[in-house]
């Protein structure tokens, strides 16, 4: 029984100084490692950051390379634009090569809109005034005392983040330098610079998307983002934005009749463009104006051909936006597909009433839930118990119902 | 906000009107007319819906710029003898027909009506023929008029998503009075609403009656008459101030003060330690557990 001894004493004697630990997280070695990515603690795939942290939460840490990120418009698309050009921000910060596609405006008007990054962010992230509630001096003599089992829980974190930090920060009342913005490699598609023959020869397809799938492909071929290139030659990740496809301007009657006439033109391009992205070091992300297209079927075939699938939902304009509920929002957030990469079962996020707001260094998604409510006029049970905690700070345990007398 | 719009100086503006059987956008539409004329502006109409003795009867501006291209007695072109049809809608068909009469003013373009001409050519280029216009130099301002309960939703929702801003008018309550709904999207991107009822007069002006802004229509619920629940008691629930300074005072069981919970958790200098010797009797297995990993 020798031999145990002398094996338990070696380790021992071979420690190393408490401060560095000679563990290591095996990694896997057959992952590229590309600035800007990392890899997913699910299933490993690569994951690069949609510039907007709660969405990358949200989406199950990032948005994995080969993928597609179909985006509904909200209805004066507004917060749809803004997070496409946090996804294009995050890229020239990353720096990934961009490739932009539009009908509506010029991609580089879309490129100079992209907002300024917070490069030394390190304040932004700090922990939300958690220790406040327990270890605060009672300067208010007249602040609710709160039972000693609840004093100490954490408050309710209703933004989604991870604990890692992934992705930037940026400021939307500043635009980005243009040194960083020209530094990244951006290739650009504006529709009415590429004459479209108006000779039908693809039935399904209409000249525009074929175009658009044509020099995507010639890009990914020309500048190395395929798979089949070797892998000894160093990578980079390839990311696309387009913008409002399946709108009018793209010759697309999708959004003008109930019955269009080209309704498989979207849906064969999204298939080519899956198909072209799954064999890429590319990624997505394609804004529909949802709120124009009548057939829902067909809105629904769109959503399966893309992998991950969220609608935003502004207030503005609608009756919600006077609505006390939603007051600290800018509109809502629907899930409504999430990623089912070589698996079964995907995850699912944890909570379904999502709610954003664009705050000038943040866009941020939280979960949706009542506010503790204050006031006066509340239609609550015990009334007595509200007036009775405003006078005193003393709580008179339930009140009641009624209003004729108190009882404990 | 309609007086501001028919002021309005911001160049690559479309702004569509939008009417429907129960009123019509026609008075509203000669309103701009009139007012970009006293603007010194050069107009050019579109005319589908309307003839050139009816639009420009009652305008008492100049309408020596208003340049009136009549494709009223035969939109589709089939005497071969009007000044437009449906199917020059075109870009470049239009600023052909703009270069012809040359001003050195800006140029807001009238088309009356949209519909007339979504009914003819497909709203994808209907679409595509805006947004080049909307771009390119050769107008200031395009201003429609779409009858909206005469397209598909689809339709509507298209072109008035590519307008820069859009008047929905309704009839109003009493009189002449009509309802706007005005959406105005700014070149930022930012978008404002509002409401407003109008009336136009003879001379085609308009004049904002009131503003039905959204927190006039909410209306205040009646004030619920709230009873004191503390008023006839039969015990004291007020404290007096040494009642509260003795309250305050007194410690609550298991709420812990800031010192008391450190000198809790932080061990001393004299706290105990776990000291442990290898005993060769001690089991110890001799597989590593952890040599699947790379240490």
């Amino acid at each position: 029984m020798a031999a145990p001894v002398s094996s338990v004493g070696k380790p021992s004697a071979e420690r190393p100084p408490f401060s560095s630990t000679s563990f290591q997280k095996k990694t896997r070695s057959k992952l590229i490692s590309i600035p800007g990515t990392r890899p997913s603690v699910q299933n490993g795939q690569l994951l690069v950051s949609t510039g907007v942290t709660s969405l990358d939460y949200l989406l199950g840490g990032g948005l994995a390379v080969g993928t597609v990120l179909l985006i509904e418009e909200d209805r004066f698309d507004s917060y749809s634009r803004m997070i496409l050009k946090y996804f294009l921000a995050e890229g020239v910060v990353c720096r990934h090569e961009l490739f932009v596609a539009s009908a509506q405006d010029n991609p580089d008007d879309i490129l100079q809109e992209l907002p300024a990054p917070i490069l030394d962010d390190v304040a932004i992230h700090k922990p939300v005034e958690q220790p406040r509630l327990s270890c605060e001096p009672q300067d208010n003599l007249d602040a609710m005392k709160i039972a000693w089992r609840y004093q100490n829980l954490p408050k309710v974190q209703s933004a989604l983040a991870s604990s890692s930090r992934f992705g930037h920060y940026y400021d939307v009342s500043k635009t980005m330098e243009p040194e960083i913005r020209q530094a990244a490699k951006c290739h650009r598609f504006y529709l009415p610079e590429h004459p479209t023959q108006s000779s039908t020869t693809h039935s399904r397809m209409i000249e525009s998307y074929s175009a658009l799938l044509k020099s995507l492909q010639e890009v990914i071929h020309r500048e190395g983002f395929d798979l089949s290139t070797p892998m000894s030659m160093s990578r980079n990740i390839l990311r696309v934005g387009l913008h409002s496809l399946g709108s009018a301007l793209w010759n697309d009657d999708l959004s003008c009749h109930d019955d269009p006439m080209h309704s498989h033109a979207l849906t064969t391009f999204l298939y080519g463009l899956r198909a072209l992205l799954r064999s890429s070091l590319s990624v997505a992300v394609v804004t529909v104006p949802s709120h124009l297209i009548q057939d829902q079927a067909l809105m629904g075939n769109i959503t399966r051909l893309c992998d991950n699938a969220i609608a935003l939902e502004s207030f503005k304009g609608s009756e919600r936006e006077t609505n006390p509920l939603y007051k600290d929002y800018h509109g809502l957030l629907h899930v409504r597909q999430v990623p089912h990469l070589n698996c079964l079962a995907s995850q699912l996020p944890d909570h379904k009433d999502l709610a954003f707001k664009l705050k000038r260094k943040q866009f941020s998604i939280e979960r949706l839930h009542l506010p503790p409510d204050l006031s006066e006029t509340v239609s609550r049970v015990s009334r007595g118990e509200l007036a009775g905690a405003a006078a005193v700070a003393s709580a008179c345990g339930s009140g009641t119902s009624g209003n004729k007398h108190l009882d404990f | 906000m309609l007086s501001e719009l028919l002021q309005g100086t911001d160049t690559g503006a479309v702004l569509i009107i939008q009417d429907s059987c129960s009123y019509s956008g026609q008075h509203l539409l000669k309103s701009f007319i009139s007012a970009a004329l006293n603007k010194e502006e050069a107009v050019h109409v579109l005319g589908f819906d309307v003839s050139e003795e009816e639009l420009k009867d009652g305008l008492t501006a100049s309408t020596q710029r208003l340049h009136f291209h009549s494709a009223y007695t035969d939109p589709l072109g089939w005497t071969n003898r009007t000044a437009f049809t449906v199917h020059q809608f075109c870009v470049e068909e239009l600023t052909h027909l703009l270069k012809q009469t040359s001003h050195p003013k800006p140029v807001t373009l009238v088309i009356d009506s949209l519909s007339w001409i979504l009914r003819h050519v497909s709203p994808p280029a209907v679409c595509k023929t805006l947004q080049q216009l909307k771009k390119g130099g050769a107008v200031r301002a395009v201003i429609g008029l779409l009858h909206a309960d005469m397209h598909q939703r689809g339709t509507v929702g298209s072109v008035c998503h590519l307008a820069t801003s859009v008047i929905t008018v309704a009839p109003g309550t009493k009189g002449d009075e009509a309802v706007a709904k005005i959406t105005k999207r700014s070149k930022s991107g930012k978008v404002m609403q509002d409401e407003e009822i109008f009336s136009i007069k003879g001379d085609f002006s308009v004049t904002v009656v009131s503003k039905t802004s959204h927190a006039g229509h909410r209306q205040t619920e009646p004030e619920e008459h709230q009873t004191d629940p503390t008023a006839n008691l039969t015990f004291n629930i007020r404290l007096s101030d040494t009642e509260r300074e003795a309250k305050e005072k007194l410690a609550l069981p298991f709420v812990f003060s800031k010192e008391k919970k450190t000198a809790l958790l932080q061990s001393g200098p004299g706290s105990g330690r776990i000291l442990y010797e290898p005993d060769a009797n001690d089991d110890y297995d001799q597989e590593d557990p952890d040599d699947d990993l790379d240490v």
